[in-house]
């Protein structure tokens, strides 16, 4: 009746960036593409059990204590954010940078969202127990690289390709890693599929491409509560940072399986 | 053209013209405010488009909800894809009529009353809202209203667990200021 008389509706935007390729910068262990808003502060922390094989007697691996790794991001700009995290096992310290080069638009002029990460690391484990020297800063440091390729499918199915590397200057045997060469190569995957509007259904899995170690293997679940993202996940390794996840060794899929969970938190500064 | 029909033609126009009081704005501002037991923030936007036309008496209003911001980029992720769902509905919209259209003189204010379609998330409501109409110049007026916005109304859920963090009733503030039409 009226309606020759209403405006025409009209995108404000045309080429939209996709939103929420994952629910947070973190998916299980690896980062994503997700990307920070200038001056925003990511907060997550995240744990490991021990192994579920030990049943109700062990609570399922809670009894055997957590690795725990907190991780601060804050984004410079909406392309760059630098982060700064701990983990628990071998006390490292790690740095890093995220960098997100390209981003998926909704009309798929950009098809994927491409970002780089890079972290320098060190082990602050006290080792006077040792007979030998204790190792040096330079001996306790390691390295990653990794490249993220990620495509949100669907509205449910988002997958991402990370080839990563880690180098570690001396793999020492006492460091609670299990490989003893010095660069690991490998690709991580990542995928979720969206179950309602604030849960996914999470996997991973980063084979390794040039050693012999088992390959991570991770599957969980995502929740979303009011600014908070829970992620609740069974995972075949302690290893919370890239280093560790590449070098530290995995259990078999099944009977090597942990609990674990991250809490993911977004803060806004500067307002 | 025969003189005649170009005679009624430019009449047309001209009646047309007279009639057309149409005013218009692509960048009035909207604002809403969710007041939850532990946390109260804001969203806005600055992409209201309006229509107001006080001869035929039509008001139209919408706002692409992609424009919505909150100052939480993650929240605001969240707020598109989970609650609002902006891919399937895009915009908030408001068609409707003035009980009274005013008619205004420069530096006038006028309390009126919009009754029409609120439509969000793919849901559409009568509502009635009251504002204020102020002829600000020749051809210019501010309009200025608010009202509250149940969420549960228009099927947007709130999880129980963060009741806390967002309020089901939504105050919904909007300002713009349209322009005459040439």
């Amino acid at each position: 009746m009226i309606s020759h008389a209403q405006l025409e509706r009209k995108p404000a935007v045309e080429e939209r960036e996709v939103d929420l390729i994952f629910h947070a910068p973190r998916h299980i262990n690896l980062l994503t593409v997700e990307p920070l808003d200038k001056k925003t502060l990511h907060f997550a922390i995240m744990h490991t059990f021990g192994t579920i094989d030990g049943g109700i007697q062990n609570l399922y691996g809670l009894d055997n204590g957590a690795t725990i790794q907190f991780s601060f991001e804050y984004a410079l700009n909406s392309n760059f954010s630098l982060g700064a995290a701990r983990q628990s096992r071998d006390k490292m310290y790690t740095l890093y940078g995220r960098y997100h080069l390209l981003k998926q638009t909704e009309d798929n002029s950009m098809p994927v969202s491409v970002s780089l990460m890079g972290a320098a690391g060190i082990n602050t484990s006290d080792y006077g127990f040792l007979q030998e020297a204790n190792p040096s800063a330079a001996d306790r440091s390691s390295f990653v690289g990794q490249l993220m390729i990620a495509r949100k499918f669907t509205d449910k199915i988002s997958l991402q390709a990370s080839p990563m590397l880690a180098y570690f200057v001396n793999p020492n045997p006492v460091f609670l890693i299990e490989g003893r060469e010095n660069l690991y190569l490998a690709v991580g995957f990542s995928g979720k599929y969206k179950l309602s509007g604030k849960s996914s259904l999470t996997l991973q899995w980063i084979p390794n491409l040039n050693n012999d170690l088992k390959n991570n293997v991770g599957v969980g679940i995502d929740l979303e509560a009011g600014g908070h993202v829970f992620q609740l996940y069974f995972v075949t390794s302690q290893a919370l940072n890239e280093q560790y996840l590449l070098a530290g060794g995995n259990g078999v899929p099944g009977e090597g399986f942990r609990l674990g969970f991250n809490v993911n938190r977004v803060f806004a500064t500067g307002r | 053209m025969k003189p005649v029909l170009l005679l009624a033609a430019m009449m047309l126009i001209v009646c047309f013209r007279g009639v057309g009081q149409q005013f218009l704005t692509e960048n009035g501002r909207v604002e809403f405010l969710s007041q939850a037991p532990l946390n109260e923030f804001t969203g806005k936007s600055a992409n209201l488009n309006g229509l107001i036309d006080l001869e035929k008496n039509v008001l139209d209003f919408y706002v692409d909800l992609n424009t919505l911001e909150t100052g939480i980029g993650l929240r605001d992720r969240h707020m598109r894809e989970n609650y609002l769902e902006t891919k399937k509905y895009p915009y908030a919209e408001f068609t409707g009529k003035i009980n009274a259209p005013p008619s205004l003189s420069t530096g006038q204010t006028a309390s009126v009353i919009a009754k029409g379609k609120f439509k969000i998330h793919g849901i559409e409501k009568e509502i009635e809202v009251p504002g204020k109409l102020t002829q600000l110049k020749d051809g210019e007026m501010q309009l200025d209203a608010s009202f509250t916005v149940l969420l549960g109304d228009y099927k947007i859920d709130i999880p129980k667990v963060v009741f806390y963090e967002l309020a089901e009733e939504q105050v919904v503030t909007i300002q713009a200021i349209l322009k005459a039409k040439k």
